[in-house]
């Protein structure tokens, strides 16, 4: 009976392994329903009865990171925000240049059509009267009302408040379709915050509130069978797949029949990008572009997301080498920095060196400015004007007996350790000595562990860092009343710099609220800081993606990437 | 032997019962803040002392423990913190992921290791027993990661185009929802009830449910999915079963009525399946009941090369998350799978040599 059982056992084995492969190859790759080779524009329905929308088609997307939510209110992780746009949309989003793109809104608020009221405090957005939930009601403002409601409700734990409870006094709607916002103070962050997360279905949402005094344990955080966009919630196996289904009910809808995003780690996810086993990737490498490219399979592809590979200085007396106090030393030591070979040396050429801290935040980033140009012998001048010298012949400049040694310290990332190693031989040649030291990163930014950055034990530090994308937001890095310290050790200014005349433009952007002068004054805040050498920018540093060659339509966008998945099609 | 299962089940109960309760104080002994791992650090004292309340958590240990094994005899493993959602259903979407790669890893395992091991043992000192070792040895030594690795790069990528082309991740290819054999059957059960859990779990067993519903076409997906992971998971229990066979073998081989047999005029063949191997299953069995036991505990590392939701995982994770639901509901679950399989093996050994009275 049992040697039975073992043969039976076996020989099923042993068919499936010879089922498996006379299967072939075609069958493992992500089934597509139908092709579709042309993607026609959506238009306007000519008939009174518009026809049934047709999809086609099945999109794998691979996360190497578990979401940990759907819901808005609670999104603490990238993966977990960037599925919204498939399934539950906002006012509007925003494209790949970062304009704005309408989705519920009606029309963008401005002074002229009378959204933005002249003192810029109250801001009335009409909203589509077409739009519907997955499961047919009808989306209102008072969607959007009770989405604010649920957000300072201090009865929910909610990842952050902002901008409801810092600017927003109150939020009404006169009629299912216009939506009133009004703010404690002209708020000039308002088209990249109100509602970039997506809005809550009231008629589902507060049953639950209700009846359990929180959404924090709602099951539509995990499970959002009802929601607002081209796709619908279908299915979350967790550490598995989530399945997204084409919503008929969205204005605009979708192309595609599926969307399955898969739960892999970083080897896993490689190996199938290069098989063609998924359509899209993220958080690649750059080492990757290369692979992804020469397999035939997929494209790498990169989209700004507000983020820059960059130097942050040390400004503080009391802390840096003297050297770096001024100006021409700091104007010196970065163009003695062949950058662009760098990028074409490490990062395969594939991006580019930016000259102010809002150049991958368009439209904010100054197009007059340049970044400083290699220029050893100008760097050697500067220095010579600046009298450092190399006076003892050690090869290293010197000045009153301190020599030129800067202390250039990064996390343990290897491609930042192989740009301090590169970057120590340019500045050899300029007779710039460095110390480079490399910590961990809990420990590289930690003021209260004394962490070398905010305890300024540093002159140079190099990481990645982001605006507020899509909004250019970031002054507390600068302003000198964030300056870190004893008595201010949350502050965000580790670097020390204080200089009135930047924090007044920092003061004036944060209240204008007409886009236009808000960049003209970020274009002078870009200069500003361009002049006196206060960031350095390293390369662009924006999101990396692959997408296979037979997903088509894909457009990503840094701050909502997934902003025109209903224009996604399979064409094999 | 029914008196004997019965006594071994019952001696079980108190295994599982201290198992259980070590699980269950230790997870709350250890200096933690479910409160702020779930919610995140920023969750206040006042949002947090309501979390603590509506769990329970701010009752004594003991009293938390009767409430707790009070739900659990009937049936009830409460409900995860993290993912909002009754523990059973968890057990019912994850276990089935790891008893199928585990029973598929056990049976690649059994078929390659005896043969490997009876081969070797036979022809003893021969090229074949050397390169067998050999293999044995490397393969008890192989890091299952870099083999998974190793097998998605060759089965994905080099052999892609081919025939052998294997799928590097995941359990089915997407797009592929596969109907639960009691939907193909007709059978309309009620949700909640015994027979509604049962067959949902094996329902999720992609391999066994397509088998059962007759969907060809999702069984050769599920087992292409299955075949690279089983293997790499496989790997080293295989080389212990065959160096266990051949070691088993040898030993047997030695022994006189072996040579009675050859001097009988038996062929080869008869006298190795038939006087040698069935008298030394039965270290090879122990060996075999262990390693699924070993299978089913240490597949985490299988589950993540592989993309496959299984226990590993999710036990991993709720470590970390003090996710107490689920770590006590799946040591339980493993639990009961060691205490099974010693009694499986035990009384194998009855079967496979009769002088044992397990009585």
């Amino acid at each position: 009976m049992k040697r039975n059982l073992h043969v039976l056992l076996s020989l099923l084995v042993l068919a499936s392994m010879v089922l498996a492969a006379c299967g072939g190859g075609a069958e493992t790759e992500p089934p597509a329903v139908a092709t579709e080779p042309a993607a026609p524009e959506a238009t306007e329905p000519a008939a009174t009865e518009p026809p049934a929308p047709h999809f086609s088609g099945i999109a794998v997307v691979t996360f190497v990171q578990q979401p940990t939510t759907l819901s808005p209110l609670y999104q603490n992780q990238w993966f977990s925000s960037i599925t919204t746009q498939l399934w539950l949309k906002g006012l509007w989003s925003f494209d790949s240049d970062n304009n704005p793109v309408l989705e519920i809104a009606a029309e963008l608020p401005t002074t002229e059509n009378g959204g933005m009221s002249a003192d810029g405090m109250t801001l009335t957005i009409n909203l589509r009267d077409d739009v519907l939930w997955s499961d047919g009601e009808p989306v209102t403002a008072n969607d959007f009302v009770f989405t604010y409601e649920m957000f300072v409700s201090d009865k929910n734990v909610v990842n952050s408040t902002y901008p409801y409870a810092d600017y927003v006094t109150s939020m009404e709607a006169p009629d299912d379709h216009t939506l009133v916002v009004n703010f404690n103070a002209p708020f000039a962050a308002w088209l990249t915050t109100l509602f970039n997360t997506g809005v809550l279905p009231e008629h589902v949402l507060r049953p639950v509130f209700e009846a359990e005094g929180t959404l924090d344990n709602a099951a539509w955080n995990t499970a959002p069978t009802v929601g607002v966009g081209p796709f619908v919630f279908k299915e979350w196996e967790t550490d598995s797949h989530m399945i997204f289904e084409a919503n008929p009910n969205w204005i605009h809808p979708a192309k595609l029949q599926q969307v399955f995003i898969r739960m892999a780690d970083d080897a896993a996810q490689e190996v199938a990008i290069l098989a063609g086993d998924t359509d899209i990737a993220t958080f690649l490498d750059w080492s990757q572009a290369d692979a992804i490219n020469s397999s035939g399979k997929a494209k790498f592809v990169t989209q700004p997301s507000g983020y820059d590979e960059g130097w942050f200085l040390n400004f503080n007396p009391e802390t840096a080498h003297p050297a770096m106090l001024d100006v021409n030393v700091r104007k010196a030591i970065v163009m003695a920095t062949n950058r662009e070979k760098i990028v074409n040396d490490l990062l395969g050429g594939l991006t580019t060196v930016p000259a102010t801290f809002w150049d991958s935040t368009p439209p904010y980033g100054n197009p007059d400015i340049s970044p400083y140009p290699y220029d050893a012998e100008e760097a050697g001048s500067l220095l010579d004007v600046a009298g450092w010298k190399d006076s003892n012949g050690d090869g290293t400049r010197d000045k009153d007996g301190v020599e030129l040694v800067l202390r250039y310290i990064s996390n343990q990332r290897q491609l930042r350790k192989d740009v301090q190693a590169v970057v120590q031989q340019m500045w050899a040649q300029a007779g710039i000595g460095v110390e480079l030291v490399n910590y961990g990163d809990d420990f590289f930014n930690s003021y209260a562990d004394g962490g070398p950055i905010a305890t300024g034990n540093y002159d140079i530090a190099e990481w990645s860092d982001v605006t507020s994308f899509p909004d250019p937001e970031q002054s507390s890095y600068w302003l000198c009343s964030q300056v870190v310290g004893p008595d201010n050790p949350d502050g965000g200014n580790w670097q020390s710099y204080c200089n009135p005349e930047l924090d007044a433009l920092f003061d004036q952007q944060a209240t204008e609220t007409d886009p236009e002068a808000r960049k003209q004054l970020y274009y002078q805040i870009g200069q500003i800081m361009f002049d006196n050498v206060v960031w350095v920018g390293m390369w662009k540093d924006p999101d990396l993606w692959a997408v296979s060659n037979r997903l088509q339509g894909v457009k990503f966008s840094g701050a909502s990437p997934f902003w025109n998945a209903r224009e996604w099609f399979i064409n094999e | 032997m029914a008196t004997y299962i019965f006594r071994r089940l019952l001696l079980s109960i108190p295994v599982l019962f201290g198992i259980l309760f070590a699980t269950f104080a230790l997870a709350r002994l250890i200096p933690s803040d479910p409160c702020r791992a779930m919610l995140g650090e920023k969750a206040t004292d006042a949002v947090c002392n309501e979390f603590i309340k509506r769990h329970g958590l701010d009752q004594p240990i003991l009293t938390q423990f009767g409430v707790y094994m009070g739900e659990v005899l009937k049936g009830d493993f409460g409900k995860s913190f993290r993912f909002s959602l009754p523990v059973t259903e968890i057990i019912i979407q994850r276990l089935p992921t790891t008893v199928e790669l585990a029973f598929s890893a056990l049976v690649l395992s059994i078929i390659i290791g005896v043969s490997l091991g009876v081969i070797s043992a036979v022809r003893h000192n021969s090229w074949a027993d050397v390169v067998t070792m050999l293999w044995a040895n490397i393969g008890v030594s192989m890091p299952v990661f870099w083999l998974g690795l190793m097998l998605a790069y060759i089965f994905s990528l080099t052999l892609k185009g081919t025939p052998f082309q294997l799928p590097p991740s995941g359990r089915l290819s997407a797009g592929l929802i596969p109907s639960p054999f009691y939907e193909a059957w007709n059978l309309h059960l009620t949700q909640g009830t015994f027979v509604f859990i049962a067959a949902e779990f094996i329902s999720r067993m992609n391999i066994f449910n397509s088998i059962l519903a007759g969907d060809y076409k999702t069984f050769k997906d599920a087992v292409q999915h299955m075949i690279l992971p089983a293997l790499a998971l496989s790997t080293i229990s295989t080389a212990l079963i065959a160096r266990m066979t051949r070691s088993s073998m040898l030993e047997v081989l030695g022994q006189d009525y072996i040579r009675t047999a050859r001097a009988k005029g038996l062929k080869q063949r008869a006298v190795v399946m038939k006087h040698a191997f069935r008298n030394a299953l039965l270290p090879i069995v122990t060996v075999i009941g262990l390693s699924l036991g070993g299978l089913l505990g240490g597949a985490v590392l299988t589950e993540t090369v592989f993309n496959l939701a299984g226990v590993g995982r999710i036990l991993y994770e709720a470590i970390t998350a003090r996710d107490y639901g689920i770590v006590q509901a799946f040591t339980v679950v493993i639990a009961v799978f060691f205490v099974v399989l010693n009694l499986l093996v035990d009384i194998s050994y009855a079967y496979l040599d009769p002088r044992i009275r397990l009585n």
